[in-house]
C-alpha cells in the first residue's frame, strides 16, 4: 500500500466526523485525537520496528518488549488507582507471563527466535494479559465491596487475609478469563482475527495464516490463566492494610 | 487465665475533611469474665467501638490490650479468635448450613464437633434446621441464629456483640439471651453487647458502658446505672427510651 491511498483511508473518518456533526453526539474530538493518535503511533512504531528488524540486535528487542510491559502495565494499574503497588505487580505478573509463554513457543520450536516473530507475537500475548489484568482488578474491586460482609465475617473467625479473600479471589480469577475462552469460542465464526487477516492481505496462504492464529490463540489460554493466577497471587494483599483490615 | 482488656484513650474520626470525633478519649478496663451492654442513641460510635475491638476498623487514636499485650503486637488472626465480632446483619457465607455451621473448624483444620453444633442450635430453637440447605435461603431470624452459633463453635474468650437479639421474635430472643448467659457463667466467656432493649441490657450484663456527646459517657454495674445514672444525658436517654416502649405497647393494634 502506498503513502497515498493510505490518505484515502482518512475517507472512514470523515463519515465518523459527518455522522457525528449530523446526529449532534459531539464526538468530533474524541474521533479527531484518536485519529490522530492511532496514525502517529502505528507509523512511529512501524518506523521502529523496521530499525530493530535490520538492526538484528537482542538489546532492541529486550528494550521494545520492556517498553511494550511498561506501557501494558501503566494501562493496567489505572484499574487499581486505591492500590499502592499495583503498577510494579502487574509489570511482574506480565513479565512472568511473557517469559514462559514466549519462552516456551521458542523452546518448542513453533516461534523463530528473531524479530520478526518475538515482537509482534510478544504485543499480542502482553496485550491479552493486560486485558486479563485490568478485568481481574475491576472484578476484584467490585467484588470484595459486594463480599465486604463475607470477608468481615471469616476475619472474625480468625481467617487469615488469605482464607477470607479466597473465594472473591476465585470468582474474580474466573471471571478475569471468561472472555478469553469466550473469543476462542466464536473466532473464525464470528471475527476474523487480526493476525490472520494481516498475514491473507499480505498474500500468506489462508491455512498458513490459520496455522498462526491457532498458535496465537492456544498461547493466549495459557497466557490467560497465568497472569490471572498470578496477579490475583502478587495484588490479594493489596485490599487489606498491613493490620490484616479490609482497606475500603 | 481471665480475661483482661484494657482500652486507652481510644477515638475514632468521622471520614470527612473536617475530621470531626466520632468519639474519643475510651478510656474501660475489664479484669474479669464479664457481661458488659453498650447503650447510647444511634450515631454514637457503638458499632464503631465494638468493631475496633474486633480488629476489624483501626482506631484514630488511643490502643487496646488484652492480655497485657498491645493489639498492634498480636497477629491480626489470633487477636480475632479471642475476640470475635458477629455483625447486626447476619452474613452466611456461600453453601449450605452445614458448611456454614464447619466453617471453623475448615479454617482451622480442627475436628467438627457435631455433638456441639447440634446441642447449640437446639438451644436456639433450631434442631429442625436441614443442614443441606443453602444458607442463603433461611430467613433472617434463623440467619441470625445460625451466626451466633458460628461464632460460639470458634469458642472465644470474648464476645462482640452487636444487636445480635434485634431480628429476632421473643422467644428466639429469649433463648439466644438463656445460651449466651449459660455460656458465660459456664466458661467464662466475656459478653460485650450493644442493644437497643433496655429490658436486655439489665437482665443480661453486669455493667454498662453508656456513650454520649463523643464519649464513654459512664461506666457502671448495671444496677446502679439503671437505678442513679450520673449524668443528664443518661437520664433522658433511659426516659426516653422507656417512654418509647411504653408508647409502643400502648399503640392499638
Amino acid at each position: 500500500m502506498t503513502y497515498t491511498s493510505m490518505w484515502f483511508a482518512f475517507a472512514f473518518v470523515l463519515i465518523a466526523l459527518l455522522l457525528s456533526v449530523w446526529q449532534k453526539l459531539g464526538l468530533e474530538k474524541e474521533i479527531a485525537i484518536g485519529t490522530i493518535r492511532s496514525t502517529v503511533q502505528l507509523l512511529a512504531i512501524g518506523y521502529v520496528l523496521q530499525f530493530v528488524f535490520h538492526s538484528d540486535n537482542a538489546l532492541f528487542i529486550v528494550i521494545l518488549i520492556m517498553m511494550m510491559i511498561s506501557v501494558a502495565s501503566w494501562n493496567a494499574a489505572s484499574r487499581g488507582k486505591n492500590l499502592p503497588g499495583i503498577f510494579w505487580r502487574i509489570a511482574l505478573c506480565l513479565s512472568i507471563t511473557e517469559l514462559i509463554t514466549m519462552g516456551l513457543m521458542v523452546m518448542l520450536g513453533l516461534a523463530n527466535p528473531t524479530p520478526q516473530y518475538l515482537i509482534p507475537m510478544s504485543g499480542m500475548i502482553i496485550g491479552s494479559s493486560m486485558i486479563v489484568s485490568s478485568l481481574f482488578l475491576t472484578h476484584m474491586n467490585r467484588e470484595i465491596e459486594t463480599a465486604k460482609g463475607e470477608i468481615e465475617t471469616l476475619l472474625s473467625l480468625g481467617a487469615s487475609t488469605r482464607q477470607a479473600v479466597q473465594g472473591v479471589l476465585k470468582r474474580a480469577v474466573k471471571a478475569s478469563m471468561i472472555p478469553t475462552f469466550d473469543t476462542m469460542k466464536t473466532i473464525g465464526l464470528v471475527q476474523l482475527p487480526g493476525m490472520m487477516t494481516g498475514m491473507i492481505v499480505a498474500g500468506a496462504s489462508p491455512i498458513e495464516a490459520v496455522r498462526y492464529q491457532i498458535l496465537i490463540m492456544l498461547s493466549f489460554s495459557s497466557s490467560a490463566a497465568i497472569s490471572a493466577v498470578l496477579i490475583s497471587l502478587l495484588s490479594y494483599r493489596l485490599w487489606f492494610t498491613k493490620d490484616s483490615m479490609l482497606r475500603l | 487465665m481471665h480475661t483482661t482488656i484494657e482500652i486507652e484513650a481510644l477515638g475514632k474520626q468521622f471520614h470527612s475533611p473536617s475530621g470531626q470525633w466520632l468519639f474519643r478519649n475510651v478510656d474501660a478496663k475489664i479484669s474479669e469474665p464479664t457481661t458488659i451492654a453498650i447503650l447510647g442513641k444511634s450515631g454514637q460510635g457503638k458499632s464503631t467501638l465494638l468493631r475496633i475491638l474486633g480488629r476489624l476498623i483501626p482506631p484514630d487514636s488511643g490502643t487496646v490490650r488484652l492480655y497485657q499485650k498491645d493489639i498492634t503486637q498480636w497477629e491480626a488472626a489470633d487477636w480475632r479468635m479471642k475476640m470475635s465480632y458477629v455483625s447486626q446483619q447476619a452474613v452466611m457465607l456461600p453453601g449450605s448450613v452445614e458448611d456454614n455451621l464447619r466453617t471453623v473448624s475448615t479454617l482451622h483444620q480442627r475436628p467438627f464437633d457435631q455433638k456441639q453444633a447440634r446441642d447449640l442450635l437446639e438451644q436456639l430453637y433450631l434442631e429442625n434446621l436441614d443442614w443441606g440447605k443453602p444458607a442463603q435461603q433461611l430467613s433472617g431470624g434463623e440467619k441470625q441464629r445460625l451466626a451466633l452459633v458460628r461464632t460460639l463453635l470458634l469458642q472465644p474468650p470474648v464476645l462482640l456483640l452487636d444487636e445480635v437479639t434485634a431480628s429476632l421474635d421473643a422467644l428466639s430472643k429469649q433463648a439466644a439471651q438463656r445460651l449466651l448467659l449459660d455460656l458465660h457463667a459456664q466458661t467464662d466467656t466475656s459478653l460485650i453487647w450493644i442493644t437497643h432493649d433496655l429490658e436486655e441490657a439489665r437482665i443480661a450484663c453486669k455493667r454498662i458502658w453508656f456513650m454520649a456527646n463523643h464519649q464513654l459517657l459512664e461506666d457502671a454495674p448495671s444496677e446502679s446505672f439503671f437505678h442513679a445514672p450520673q449524668t443528664a444525658e443518661a437520664k433522658d436517654f433511659l426516659h426516653n427510651q422507656i417512654a418509647t416502649v411504653a408508647a409502643t405497647e400502648e399503640e392499638p393494634r
